[in-house]
């Protein structure tokens, strides 16, 4: 059996140890499920909008979520606000990755760069990030692409160091200096060396980035702070907390805090089980 | 000594660097840069005294100077929709901050502890897994959520406590006393829930690496007892580097916490942020952030010179 194992390919034997992971499996399929539901939107319910004649009606086989305090239906509102809250959260956070991405290479491939970047980055993860989004988000004017722009903006540094200290661990090696000795440009080195290298780190890292910048999203549009004219989850907790809906109709925050719940545990669950599967000698 | 100063030092840098980002950030975003200070709604000749009057017909540099001169006397400005100075506001509201936060840590510590222990000296076994996956799950929660859970099941359904508010304004004396706990109960357990995974996790590695360690087998061939080998000499060990999650975890605590005040329409800064939002008082949202930050500074400064005290070996680091 052992033998099988050394003759895969790290790769191969990453997705085998993946495979064997139940608790991973669950959460892939219920990310790719979320995702289906996002872009199929509008094939499974109307865009809410307007006003509807049952307000504050609980669950019920017409209703299957409830309604809100204008009567529109909380399941349309969920289905669309999937869309929204995963695609602030999945393009913010790409936008981080390449930021943090080419600030952490920067810092640990040219040495003079390591201490400004080194500072910058240690500074801007002892803010609390949470208050310096509502500010700018606030100023810049509510809409998705606000979001996705401060999110990104205060998220990078997480990718950054995490990036710098993996891509430390490889300037070093014979390999760079060879890629040196024969004349290679550092943007060649950087491209093919260096970026290769860190892909499995920034792979669990979009996943964790994703979840955090959801989480970011629903906090900041929970505050008013989301787009007016679109559904996201935060959006609709926004809604039922104006109403004053929180103490009465529990349907119109239980199904989109559960919706929350559903993306952030499964990605996190996802790189969890990545990592375990990666990681090959804690597995065997 | 010249650790306490360094540190010092440090936590100023990053004040000064939250200053200077958000000066930057006002000044540069696409925004109307009266907007800062003054209400959208008003003549042209207003406009322009307005501007002269927060000298914000002068150059960048000279603004920013002007500010950062403001700002060590505690200045932070006018809040335009209440028209008493944001730094009056805002300290109305730090107290009630600091009580919830204050005590959600007390309570995130002394429950985190014993959970960590348990996880650690059962590790592998079915309690673990249990501590392990709430905990993760635990970090996966949306604050409003838990939230509003709590305020809906323990506050309106059982009604055992209050839903808002922070205190009883008709109690006196030790009865006021009472109501504020009262108060603080859901808001405080709303933040230890999203709290608590991130501390016994880290608590639960840090204290299984430490029972590993020569000096863990020196105590168990001594014969010391098994409780005595782990609460006294693992843990103590095991609770250094806990702390510095504590200061990692300030960010969050604070982002909760606004959140959390939010729902619960308890008095403090957070509430104030969100009541700003609702009235665009930018010069609130700005000295929020900056007071916040401050405070968080200031934690950390606490827990690196507590654990430079805890720990000699940090100091010469």
């Amino acid at each position: 059996m052992t033998a099988v194992v050394t003759d895969l390919t790290p790769r191969q034997r990453t997705w085998t140890a993946f495979r064997r992971n139940p608790l991973g499996l669950a959460s892939a399929a219920i990310l790719l499920a979320l995702a289906v539901i996002a872009l199929c939107a509008p094939l499974i319910a109307p865009f809410p909008e307007g006003y509807g004649e049952d307000t504050f009606q609980p669950p019920s086989a017409e209703h299957w979520f409830g309604t809100d305090d204008i009567g529109q239906d909380v399941f349309a509102q969920v289905i669309w606000g999937t869309r929204v809250s995963m695609a602030v959260g999945l393009s913010a956070s790409v936008l981080a990755i390449v930021i943090g991405l080419v600030v952490g290479i920067c810092a640990a491939y040219f040495r003079r760069l390591d201490t400004p970047l080194g500072v910058l980055v240690d500074l801007s993860l002892s803010l609390p990030v949470l208050p310096l989004m509502i500010l700018v988000a606030a100023l810049a004017g509510p809409s998705v692409r606000t979001l996705v722009v401060v999110i990104a903006l205060f998220s990078w540094p997480e990718v950054a160091r995490v990036v710098r200290s993996s891509a430390m661990a490889i300037v070093p090696m014979p390999f760079v200096s060879a890629a040196k000795v024969i004349g290679g440009s550092a943007f060649w080195i950087v491209r093919k060396h260096l970026v290769p290298g860190v892909v499995p780190v920034v792979g669990v890292s979009v996943v964790l980035t994703t979840s955090r910048a959801v989480l970011a999203e629903a906090g900041l549009s929970f505050l008013g702070l989301g787009d007016p004219n679109s559904w996201s989850w935060g959006t609709i907790l926004h809604k039922a907390q104006q109403s004053g809906a929180l103490a009465s109709a529990w349907w119109t925050t239980l199904f989109p805090s559960l919706a929350i719940l559903l993306l952030v545990l499964s990605t996190t669950l996802l790189s969890v089980a990545y990592n375990d599967a990666r990681n090959h000698r804690s597995a065997s | 000594m010249r650790f306490v100063v360094t540190r010092l030092l440090r936590g100023l840098l990053t004040l000064w660097f939250a200053v200077t980002v958000t000066f930057f950030l006002v000044r540069l975003l696409p925004g109307d840069p009266v907007l800062a200070v003054a209400d959208p709604n008003m003549t042209e000749e207003l406009r322009a005294k307005l501007l002269a009057d927060f000298g914000l017909d002068q150059p960048l540099g000279v603004q920013y100077l002007n500010y950062l001169a403001q700002l060590v006397q505690g200045n932070l400005g006018m809040s335009f929709r209440q028209s008493i100075p944001v730094t009056t506001v805002l300290m109305d509201r730090l107290p009630w901050t600091l009580i919830l936060t204050g005590s959600a840590m007390l309570v995130t510590i002394v429950l985190g502890i014993p959970l960590g222990v348990l996880a650690a000296t059962r590790a592998k076994g079915w309690v673990d897994r249990v501590i392990q996956l709430t905990g993760v799950t635990a970090q996966s929660l949306f604050v409003p959520s838990v939230g509003i859970f709590l305020m809906y099941v323990m506050g309106v359904t059982l009604g055992w406590f209050p839903i808002g508010g922070a205190v009883d304004l008709d109690a006196t004396g030790p009865a006021a006393w009472l109501s504020m706990l009262h108060h603080l109960v859901l808001p405080c357990l709303s933040l230890v829930l999203i709290q608590l995974g991130g501390y016994v996790l880290t608590m639960r590695s840090t204290l299984i690496e430490a029972l590993g360690e020569d000096y863990v087998a020196l105590a168990k061939a001594k014969g010391v007892k098994p409780r005595a080998v782990v609460w006294k000499h693992a843990l103590r060990n095991a609770l250094l580097p806990t702390t510095t999650i504590a200061g990692l975890q300030l960010g969050t605590l604070v982002g909760g916490a606004v959140l959390t005040e939010t729902i619960y329409a308890y008095p403090g800064i957070g509430r104030a942020i969100y009541e700003a939002v609702g009235q665009l008082d930018f010069p609130v949202l700005q000295g929020a952030f900056v007071l916040l930050a401050a405070a968080v500074v200031a934690a950390n400064l606490l827990t690196d010179v507590a654990y430079g005290i805890l720990d000699p070996r940090v100091r010469t680091s």
